[in-house]
């Protein structure tokens, strides 16, 4: 699914991502932690094609795809999506038009035409009750005004809409209670799949009580030093990052 | 809103040549047209007397600071075209609009692509035709004692349209004035008259149109009286190709508890300049300007509006959105006078840009003056640029760059399409608007 060798992104004249490695294969569930400022969430937007970020060095294939060489439009269209840590507010631009917007781009990448009004309803419907976003939220401007446990479901709710191949979620879990997350992570399991891929990045291993990881790795200063079971995260949580730290450096 | 601009202040000696070189340049414009149109003002001596004395606008004019006007002083030449039928150009621009019509092409009247309306309590017919009969008698207004080129228009517009609404009387369809602008170097003014009694209501939609090859000015100046309780909407599109220099003035006069609606929408124009003032002379009017602009290329766009709060409990509210590409600029200059006597007004304004490149200008001055204390007045100024976290966010979901740019450009002027009050006008600026964008991917109209 994806296979990342030695990935070197830097942000100014500062590198975050120093030759990092990872191998995604269909169907799994990797989870990314680390402490702050180790490079969790630059790896998102470097995914994703944000151009604020210069790729120095390294390799990342996406389904025989050379990703790197591909801008954020096409990235998606391929099947690569990003749930944002902070979701953007597009005022003026309502919620279902966007998606509309967004699928039907898929859909011509695809060779297919345009979703007819009536069957783009009845998917929204269909989709929106997985996260429990109501009529409400689906007719407003793209997250404008949304709580922060609503910008997260619908996160989750254009992700349902596009169906990607591989999905990352970067601190979804961040800002969200219990119950919010709970539906999030109900959203994000409903949709695994032996053929759909996940990253998750987050800080706490919390999520990964609801989102059940296949390998969780650590990041550190811009590289994965460690990779484990989902018995990492516990053992993570429990002692902190300092001791993975340490082992590094010694 | 006084006289002012026939003074000139004390003045260093380089604005003092500026100034003598630009009065010359302007009456020796004023001769040459002299010598190519057959139309003189009955009031002539009295015109001939403020072109003399008012000060022709250069840089150095504080109100024309922005706005060059050294495209005004090319040769012009004799007007050919004068039928629309010879223009190969739709007398309707706008599909499925059931309206009356009245079609100018190059100044002239073009009855056979007119169609008046005939009705108990309107009367419509070009204002040649109104001052042959003895319906209105020319008088020279506030704006033409007070500008220059409004002055200009006195003296050389004697074609126009001329509109009276009977108080109570509703026109039944809106009145679509059709100016068309044909070939090169044509000087054409235009002078129309609007008057509706009280309780009247009426639409006009003011289109203008130019040939790809037409060049010259169009000076334009509107008078609107709205009578006590009366409701009147403008709607102004502009959508000119060619090199045409078009100045064109608004004045509007408001009796009490009457509403005026005006949506000025620049779609394309080598050089414009819209110049309102609006005045509110009795109790508890409702004004209400809107427009937006976006200019390419080289086009320069110029919005000046004066709204004049003469009396208590009137409200106004003004919003101007521009988004400048290319080498483009924008001007807006909103004025908002709140006089002694008018306690209780409510005032808003707004005017928001946005800069779709980095060679694009746009000089904004809002300028609110209050002289009265128990007033709600706000304004708000913008500029800035398309917002990179919002394209990325489009661009993230699968939106395309060109899209996602035309996705938010909707989302930033929809506010103030959507306020024009005929559907099939609103429509008709979305469609033209698209065309000369290429945002066919990106049609409201289309979703849901």
């Amino acid at each position: 699914m994806l296979t990342i060798n030695k990935l070197k992104a830097s942000i100014g004249d500062s590198e975050i991502l120093k030759g990092l490695d990872l191998t995604i294969r269909p169907g799994e569930v990797h989870a990314i932690m680390g402490p702050n400022g180790s490079g969790k969430s630059t790896l998102a937007s470097v995914l994703a094609g944000r151009e604020d970020y210069a790729v120095t060095g390294g390799k990342a294939d996406f389904l025989g795809l050379d990703l790197l060489e591909m801008d954020a439009t096409a990235r998606a269209r391929s099947g690569l999506f990003l749930a944002f840590q902070y979701p953007v507010e597009i005022p003026g631009v309502s919620n279902i038009n966007f998606m509309r917007a967004a699928l039907n781009g898929k859909r011509a990448h695809e060779g297919l035409e345009p979703i007819a009004g009536k069957a783009f309803l009845e998917l929204v419907k269909e989709k929106a009750s997985l996260v429990e976003l109501d009529g409400r939220l689906r007719n407003r401007s793209v997250n404008e005004g949304f709580s922060g446990g609503e910008k997260k479901r619908n996160e989750i709710f254009q992700m349902a809409m596009l169906e990607p191949k591989l999905a990352v979620l970067d601190e979804t879990d961040s800002g969200l209670d219990i119950d919010a997350l709970r539906i999030v992570a109900n959203g994000v399991n409903s949709m695994r799949s032996s053929e759909r891929s996940f990253l998750v990045i987050t800080h706490y291993q919390r999520l990964l009580d609801y989102i059940i990881p296949d390998f969780v790795h650590v990041l550190v200063d811009g590289c994965i030093v460690r990779t484990g079971g989902k018995e990492l995260a516990l053992e993570l949580e429990e002692r902190g990052y300092d001791w993975i730290k340490e082992t590094v450096t010694s | 809103m006084s006289a002012g601009a026939k003074t000139t202040p004390a003045l260093g000696p380089q604005t003092i040549r500026q100034h003598e070189a630009s009065q010359k340049k302007g009456l020796d414009h004023v001769a040459h047209l002299r010598d190519i149109l057959s139309f003189e003002n009955e009031n002539s001596n009295v015109i001939g007397t403020l072109l003399e004395e008012l000060a022709v606008p250069h840089r150095r004019t504080e109100r024309w600071k922005y706005s060059p006007v050294g495209g005004f002083w090319k040769e012009h030449k004799p007007v050919a075209c004068v039928t629309i039928a010879d223009s190969a150009c739709e007398a309707q621009p706008v599909p499925g609009l059931d309206a009356y019509r009245l079609v100018f092409v190059n100044g002239t009247f073009d009855p056979s692509a007119s169609d008046l309306p005939i009705a108990a309590g309107v009367v419509c017919m070009p204002l040649s035709e109104a001052v042959r009969s003895g319906l209105v008698q020319r008088e020279i207004s506030s704006v033409e004692r007070s500008d220059w080129f409004a002055a200009l228009n006195g003296q050389f517009a004697g074609e126009g349209m001329y509109l009276a609404v009977e108080k109570a009387v509703e026109l039944d369809r809106p009145v679509l004035i059709h100016q068309r602008q044909q070939g090169a170097g044509v000087p054409t003014f235009l002078r129309h008259v609007i008057e509706l009694g009280a309780h009247a209501q009426a639409q006009v939609v003011n289109w203008s149109s130019a040939s790809s090859d037409a060049s010259g000015s169009v000076n334009t100046l509107t008078e609107v009286h709205v009578g006590e309780q009366a409701v009147f909407t403008l709607d102004k599109v502009q959508d000119e190709s060619g090199e045409v220099h078009h100045l064109a003035f608004e004045a509007v006069d408001q009796a009490a508890n009457s509403t005026f609606k005006i949506h000025t929408m620049t779609i394309q124009g080598a050089w414009v300049r819209n110049d309102l003032q609006i005045c509110l002379s009795g109790q508890g009017c409702d004004a209400y300007l809107n427009g937006i602009f976006l200019p390419t290329g080289k086009e320069f766009v110029d919005n000046h509006t004066t709204v004049d709060h003469r009396e208590a409990h009137c409200t106004s509210s003004e919003s101007y959105k521009g988004i400048l590409y290319g080498q483009s600029t924008g001007v807006f200059n909103g004025k908002v006078f709140v006089r002694p006597d008018a306690q209780q007004t409510n005032a808003y304004q707004q005017n928001a840009n946005i800069l779709g490149s980095r060679q694009a200008t746009m000089n904004a001055k809002p300028e609110l003056e209050i002289y009265a204390d128990d007033v709600k007045c706000s304004h708000g100024c913008t500029i800035g640029q398309f917002d990179d976290e919002a394209l990325f966010y489009a661009r993230s979901r699968g939106i395309g760059e060109d899209e996602a740019k035309a996705m938010l450009v909707h989302a930033f002027i929809g506010d103030v399409i959507d306020g024009i009050a005929i559907p099939e006008v609103a429509m008709e600026v979305r469609h033209r608007l698209s065309e000369k964008h290429d945002w066919d991917r990106w049609d409201d109209a289309n979703l849901l």
